[in-house]
């Protein structure tokens, strides 16, 4: 319906659906391709409205060859919800050209250039209506016929303009384009076809804005350790303030495989109260990220197939909550309810730091009785009958005991065990349970399980 | 091709295993720790890649024992991971340490439910992570089911611990042991196996908190009068 007044188009097709042209969505658009385009380089050069140049020739050997980063690159496009028309050639403008006039081409060298061209309609030029009359008039049908032709006198009848984008297609003159500026900090904002009310629902349009997340990143030479999600809720009567979702990760990172693991496990859980039109996604503080070089062998917990131990460690703590997960840690104090730490878990991925000599040392001193696989949470008291401690039926002790005594120094402080004076141990219960029991000024106390 | 050959190459296969001989694993198991009982299992010690059913019959008999030689070895020698899912109990980290675990390599989830099956399926799914302990003491047979094909693609141990009030119902484990205590020793009872049935109780001589400077008393041990097997030391 090009080059028609919408009357005219209505009365051809009644039923015409009639959209106002968002020239700000659309530059949005391209501007989030141009991101998600850092993926494979980062000389990018975005001319809106609608086209995006990549200078690939860096990048050719790191995705194995022109054939398949044009392939991938085309399938990138598609995931990104965008049907393009790509070519690839080796200067900008006769790629500029192959892609308006029908795309899905691919010249690798210089010398097939004019014959690739010259295939192509004069329309692709986008010559003014006067300029295109002309050459038409002088029998020109195609571009190998601009091609053929002496440049002096095209240049003479149409201007110089016509002849030196020739010769810049050709490769004969440079062809210098400024480059897209990444932004210093990404926030982006997909509005979305439809209302969307259940959350996992929204992983694959999130996908879109992490892909582009990614791009920029790779670009920047960055990685993200936390990013936030706002899903806007639809505007109303009663408007709701975004449902805001911070995502944190193990480490620095920008797989988007990873990232959209992540957030569809905290999908699954979030709840959200309306229906969602539009995502946002922030990403304030990247921290950089080197490259890594593939190995030639695969090794262990990489590129095996397998999740990596950090992304496990994510899913987990997205299900879980972060408190759900946690590493253990042994420390050097003689009361056994302060001789051990919960850690974070993300610490031990991050890299392996061996315990200090010291502690070590310490660890070994103190390790002078036995101690108990399980522990009680709180100590748990038991009956005394005819001097014995019961636990389903008398138990006998068969080792200790081992006093365990003092700690008057963080007697003051919340939350500290302070000073104790116990007797622990080893006892057996009439059903063969090996337990560790004390014996404090209170009475008898079951305070761990030998499992 | 004469029949005779068919079938001898029909029985070298790994998954058909002949009723009076223990199955030739597909990866050599890791050592238990406990010659006898290394004896006694399918590829010399626990599985990789099966599902590994425990039953306690009482809690504190042992049964985290029997296991730590083979959780040492893995995370100290092997520096695979170790993934502690939902225990019951906290997990006492310098017991830990003194058993040889490196504490650096273990990671221990709490999830209530259904989640501890599903976290058992992502740590089996992901490189690296050398055993799995879950405590799952209600899960269905369904997810047991899952588990077990979850751990067939994998070369992670999986040890699940579920009640002895099991031992009678169905189960997809290709391994199943009862674990009673008797004195000193931990007895285990080969519930299942892929093999021949193991019809006599097997006890093992686990690590015990008996090491104390002053020990009270040992307890009584009638269990070498009343079985005729080998033993090996005391502790």
């Amino acid at each position: 319906m090009a080059g028609r007044r919408l009357a005219e188009a209505r009365a051809l097709l009644p039923d015409l659906a009639v959209r106002e042209r968002a020239v700000e969505r659309e530059q949005a658009a391209l501007r989030r391709l141009a991101c998600w385009a850092g993926g494979f380089t980062s000389e990018v050069c975005c001319l809106p409205p609608s086209m995006l140049l990549l200078e690939v020739a860096a990048s050719l050997r790191l995705f194995g060859g022109a054939a398949k980063l044009f392939t991938g690159v085309v399938a990138g496009c598609i995931a990104q919800g965008h049907l393009p028309q790509a070519a690839l050639a080796p200067t900008p403008l006769a790629a500029q050209w192959l892609a308006i006039g029908g795309g899905d081409q691919c010249c690798r060298t210089l010398d097939e250039l004019p014959h690739r061209l010259g295939s192509l309609p004069l329309s692709v030029l986008a010559l003014a209506a006067a300029d295109e009359a002309r050459l038409v008039s002088f029998g020109a049908r195609s571009l190998a016929d601009l091609l053929r032709w002496p440049r002096a006198g095209l240049a003479r009848r149409l201007g110089p303009g016509l002849v030196a984008d020739l010769a810049r297609a050709l490769g004969e003159l440079p062809d210098p384009r400024r480059r897209f500026v990444f932004p210093e900090l990404f926030a982006d904002r997909l509005e979305l076809p439809m209302r969307v009310e259940h959350a996992p629902a929204l992983g694959w349009a999130a996908r879109r804005l992490i892909d582009a997340l990614c791009g920029w990143l790779a670009a920047r030479g960055g990685g993200i350790s936390e990013c936030i999600f706002e899903f806007g809720h639809e505007s109303g009567a009663r408007q709701r303030p975004a449902t805001v979702l911070v995502l944190g990760l193990a480490g620095a990172t920008r797989d988007p495989e990873r990232i959209g693991r992540v957030l569809g496990e905290r999908l699954q859980r979030l709840h959200l109260p309306v229906a969602v039109e539009g995502i946002g996604l922030r990403a304030e503080a990247p921290t950089a990220l080197a490259g890594h070089s593939r190995s030639l062998f695969a090794e262990r917990g990489e590129g095996a197939g397998g999740e990596s131990m950090a992304g496990l460690l994510e899913r987990l703590q997205a299900r879980l909550g972060d408190d759900g997960v946690h590493a253990l840690s042994a420390v050097a104090d003689h009361r056994p309810e302060n001789a051990w730490r919960r850690v974070a878990a993300a610490s031990l991925t991050g890299g392996r730091s061996p315990p200090s000599p010291f502690l070590a040392a310490a660890l070994r001193h103190s390790a002078a009785g036995p101690r108990p696989l399980c522990l009680l949470a709180q100590p748990q008291a038991l009956r005394e009958q005819a001097g014995r401690p019961q636990c389903g039926g008398p138990l006998r002790l068969l080792a200790g005991p081992e006093r365990i005594e003092s700690g008057w120094w963080d007697a003051a402080e919340p939350d500290a065990l302070g000073d104790v004076c116990r007797d622990y141990f080893v006892a057996i219960s009439r059903r063969d349970e090996w337990l560790w029991i004390f014996r404090s000024q209170a009475g008898w106390f079951l305070h761990g399980v030998f499992a | 091709m004469s029949s005779s050959t068919t079938l001898a190459q029909i029985l070298e296969r790994p998954d058909v295993w002949r009723g009076d001989a223990l199955a030739r694993a597909a990866l050599p198991g890791v050592p238990t720790g406990f010659a006898d009982l290394d004896r006694e299992l399918p590829g010399g010690g626990w599985p990789r890649g099966g599902l590994t059913e425990l039953l306690p019959r009482r809690h504190g008999v042992g049964e985290l024992s029997l296991l730590l030689p083979a959780l040492a070895r893995l995370s100290r020698d092997e520096l695979a991971w170790l993934v502690c899912i939902a225990p019951p109990y906290l997990l006492y980290a310098p017991a830990l340490q003194a058993g040889g675990v490196d504490l650096s390599r273990l990671l221990v989830a709490s999830a209530p439910g259904r989640d501890a099956a599903w976290a058992c399926e992502r740590s089996l799914a992901a490189d690296g992570v050398g055993a799995i302990v879950a405590w799952l003491p209600e899960v269905q047979a369904a997810p047991l089911r899952r588990l077990q094909l979850a751990a067939e693609a994998s070369q992670s141990l999986l040890f699940v611990f579920r009640p002895a009030a099991c031992a009678s119902q169905p189960s997809p484990a290709p391994l199943r042991l009862v674990l009673e205590g008797e004195g000193e020793h931990l007895v285990v009872h080969l519930l299942k196996r892929r093999g021949s049935a193991q019809p006599l109780p097997l006890p093992i001589a686990v690590q015990r908190p008996l090491y104390l400077r002053h020990a009270l008393a040992r307890p009584a041990s009638a269990l070498a009068a009343a079985r005729s097997l080998p033993r090996t030391a005391v502790a």
